[in-house]
């Protein structure tokens, strides 16, 4: 670095905060890839323009993607997995569901296919120096598709309805413990503030596409989402019938009207994979969303399709209940996690369309996973060896899982995988509705089952896949892992700000949680959409979102 | 020295009727051909697992979705399973289903006509009133609705399509035996102040069974489909059980790649038997109805 380009970068140092110059230290020291320090850049608030500036500075530039030029108007239809409830933005928990939620609603901030988090309603966010508390500017102009005008106290109103727990809102499992209600506050008309329960480096994310429930609605909401889909996203409801599908024309109150290319939108509701890529290969669907590669190899090597496969967080689970014979014993534990054989997984039953797991929830996507923890293989004859020793050859177990995706293929090669090392397993499968019953200890086969396999989606960072299925007090926790080593770690992990501390935290997790094997993460599979080559600027997440603001049909 | 002909006068006609049937059936080709069909599949079920290749529960996940070929005759299915193994030991799950719950329903469905068809009166009207009942519902419905109360097992699967035969088995059982209640034999009977349950299972039962026998069979073929059509809909036996139905609905998702192999197979072999047992029924039909 010349004596200008170092000129450069102080002064832009100037105006940033503490955490941020230490993020700038980081990068200059190579202690991060450049990739992720524009990621955690814009969770810490720098703006694009900023990281430019700063990357510019280091004799570095930014890219940015080119898209093919679109033509303005046309009716785009979009073949997505059918809602599994009603559309409520407290309720939804779906893929399904929450692409409907993004149409007419829009988030603080959007977290891209390449884990970035793009301003929306937020323009900008700050941390105190702990990362305790973290203050939002909120973009001004902005109005909800009735024409009333939205403001900071919408947004606070908005968080503390999700933040409070008599309203059962999905997004709890991702405040609890981070936001209390109440928390939120707006100070002014342009300012939110939120005072955290605990430092929390990642917070951003929490309050942004990554917890999809979080669409920003009106302080005067009282529920009744689906005759209103209010909202202040690019489109406006015009019809909806339940299990069938939504209509949409562009919002005559948007913001950013001038992005938007489509007149209008049609979500298509499919029950299955199946008909959906036959809705696409037939020319009745322009885009699908989420399918699983297991499935749609026909798509993948089709010259009038274009796949797009994002790396994911999103994974199965197998958990087995550590407190609950033949479990008990971390040997057994261990042995499952050994029959498996991963590199087939995902280059067969997967088609390649997936990373290794390695029984942790750190994702090889995830910056902060230490990559250099070895990876679990597979070994049938120690895994016999350790059922051995453990005393419980010949022990028998039920499997519950659900009906879904690569799932019961799964559950078989496990199956077969365990009987190799002397473990005899019975499987039960269900539909999803039985599987996951009430969702809460005792009324639920995926919380109560000694061993199952449970679908995670993606998420931006591992912080709910560390907390909710593990910790001690987790709500989703059916392995019934109680680790007080494993409870700091996380604690410590969680409040971490510089991404050094987060990888040397997460090398500590991902070892104890090998030793102790509660859950096997055996991949992590990629999302995959797909659309007609026609059809250009259509933005899909790994977590299952599907923004179509900039969509449409190449001229 | 007696001839033939004396023979046969000697016999009880009871005796002369079933050698005739016999004969008939013998010189049936549509019931030959059935039992041909009928008998294949029942040898596959019970030594079915020393007739194949390969190991049909035993994935192979480098073997995934391959075509038919000389090591796999069938292909391999999603985790790279055997099919033609798969397809001959798949057999003894629907052979153990379907005939068990058919057996069921025509036990349960025999005596509940015996019972209306006997007494007649409120008796009657009140068990056919519950079987019209029934009857309105499509069978796979309350088949599903059964299953999802009791929980999916290869025993409630015998149990659930047992009870959705029984009503259509006793309203023919019934109309059967309105027709021998008015013979003299069942007013004789009724004269010498016989017991009820003697006069319906000894006296009327064996000259019914021909009938019954006839919907045993068809309803076999009905159970044989029932069974296949609840497993398609995840609602029979368990994985990886190599039950038809079941491979049925694992596999047909890869039709959209063209991936015919693993469901072909399985969908013939559920036709080929449920074809091959109403062969024996139309044979059994026409020599107990003429």
């Amino acid at each position: 670095m010349d004596r200008s380009q170092h000129q450069r970068l102080d002064s832009i140092r100037r105006g940033q905060s503490e955490l941020d110059n230490h993020l700038i230290d980081e990068f200059l020291g190579g202690y991060i890839s450049r990739r992720e320090f524009v990621r955690k850049g814009t969770v810490l608030g720098l703006g694009l323009p900023t990281l430019g500036a700063i990357l510019a500075a280091c004799g570095s530039t930014t890219s940015s993607t080119g898209g093919g030029a679109l033509k303005k108007g046309g009716k785009m239809t979009v073949a997505i997995i059918t809602p599994s409830g009603a559309i409520d933005p407290l309720k939804v928990s779906d893929e399904g569901g929450l692409a409907v939620l993004g149409q007419a609603g829009e988030y603080l901030a959007f977290s891209d296919k390449d884990l970035k988090l793009v301003p929306v309603l937020a323009e900008s966010w700050q941390a105190n120096s702990d990362g305790s508390v973290w203050t939002f500017k909120i973009r001004q102009g902005v109005k909800f598709n009735d024409g009333t005008p939205m403001t900071a106290k919408d947004v606070a109103f908005t968080v503390n309805l999700h933040a409070d727990p008599a309203n059962g809102s999905n997004a709890r499992s991702v405040f609890k413990g981070v936001l209390s209600k109440g928390n939120t506050t707006a100070p002014d008309d342009t300012t939110v503030k939120f005072q955290l329960d605990a430092p929390n480096g990642n917070f951003p994310y929490l309050v942004s596409s990554d917890n999809y429930n979080l669409i920003i609605l009106p302080s005067s909401y009282t529920g009744g989402y689906e005759s209103s889909f209010i909202g202040t996203g690019p489109w406006k409801k015009t019809s909806f019938t339940t299990g069938q599908g939504v209509s949409y024309v562009q919002n005559p109150n948007y913001w950013d009207k001038s992005a938007l290319n489509l007149d209008s939108l049609d979500l298509k509701f499919y029950a299955d994979d199946q008909p959906r890529i036959l809705a696409l290969q037939g020319g009745t669907a322009d885009v699908i969303s989420q399918f699983s590669a297991s499935v749609g190899q026909a798509l993948l090597g089709n010259p009038n399709i274009t796949v797009l496969a994002l790396r994911s967080s999103a994974h199965r689970q197998i958990h087995m209940r550590t407190d609950k014979e033949p479990f008990t014993d971390k040997n057994v534990r261990q042995a499952m996690g050994l029959v498996l054989n991963r590199q087939q997984l995902v280059t067969q039953l997967l088609n390649g369309q997936s990373d290794l797991g390695n029984d942790s929830p750190f994702a090889p996507v995830f910056p902060s996973t230490d990559t250099s923890v070895a990876q679990r293989a597979q070994d049938v004859t120690q895994a016999k060896q350790l059922v051995t020793t453990a005393g419980k050859s010949g022990a028998t177990v039920r499997l519950d899982t659900w009906n879904g995706y690569e799932i019961p293929q799964l559950a078989q090669l496990v199956k077969a995988g365990a009987a190799q090392a002397g473990i005899n397993i019975t499987l039960n499968v269900t539909d999803a509705g039985t599987y996951y019953g009430d969702a809460v200890f005792g009324k639920s086969p995926w919380l109560d089952s000694v061993m199952g396999i449970t679908d995670y989606g993606h998420r931006g960072v591992p912080n709910v896949f560390l907390g909710a299925p593990l910790l001690s007090s987790g709500p989703w926790n059916s392995a019934h892992f109680k680790n007080t080593q494993y409870d700091d770690l996380v604690a410590k992990y969680v409040a971490a700000i510089d991404s050094a501390t987060q990888r040397n935290l997460a090398g500590q997790i991902e070892r104890l949680l090998l030793d102790q094997t509660p859950i096997i993460f055996p991949y992590f599979y990629k999302h995959m959409s797909a659309s007609k080559t026609t059809v250009g600027s259509i933005e899909p997440t790994a977590m299952g979102h599907i923004s179509l603001k900039t969509a449409g049909f190449k001229a | 020295m007696a001839t033939a002909i004396d023979e046969l006068v000697a016999l009880p006609a009871r005796q002369v009727a079933r050698r005739e049937r016999l004969r008939l059936l013998w010189h049936s080709p549509t019931f030959l051909l059935g039992l041909v069909v009928v008998a294949f599949w029942v040898l596959c079920a019970l030594v079915g697992r020393l007739l194949v290749p390969h190991d049909p529960y035993l994935p192979d996940l480098l073997s995934r979705l391959k075509p038919p070929s000389a090591a796999h005759w069938f292909g391999t299915d999603d985790i790279g399973r055997d099919v033609f193994s798969r397809v001959i030991v798949g057999a003894r799950g629907i052979l153990t289903v379907a005939p068990l719950a058919t057996l069921l329903g025509t036990v349960a469905g025999t005596s509940i006509g015996l019972v209306a068809g006997y007494f007649r009166g409120i008796v009657d009207e009140v068990l056919m009133r519950v079987v019209d009942a029934f009857l309105a519902v499509p069978v796979v419905i309350t088949g599903m609705l059964g299953l999802v109360a009791l929980g999916p097992s290869t025993a409630t699967l015998i149990l659930v399509i047992g009870f959705v035969f029984t009503p259509l088995i006793a309203r023919t059982v019934r109309a059967a035996v309105l027709a021998e209640r008015e013979m003299e034999y069942v007013q004789a009977g009724r004269l010498r102040k016989e017991n009820a349950l003697y006069m319906m299972f000894v006296e009327i039962l064996p000259n019914v069974l021909g009938p019954v026998l006839v919907e045993f069979t068809v309803r076999l073929g009905y159970a044989i489909f029932a069974t296949a059509t609840l497993s398609f809909l995840g609602f029979g036996i368990q994985p990886p059980a190599a039950d038809w139905g079941l491979n049925l609905h694992d596999q047909y998702i890869y039709l959209t790649g063209g991936l015919w192999w693993p469901v072909l197979f399985p969908a013939l072999a559920i036709a080929t038997l449920v074809v091959g047992v109403n062969l024996l029924a139309d044979g059994l039909a026409q020599v107990y109805e003429r």
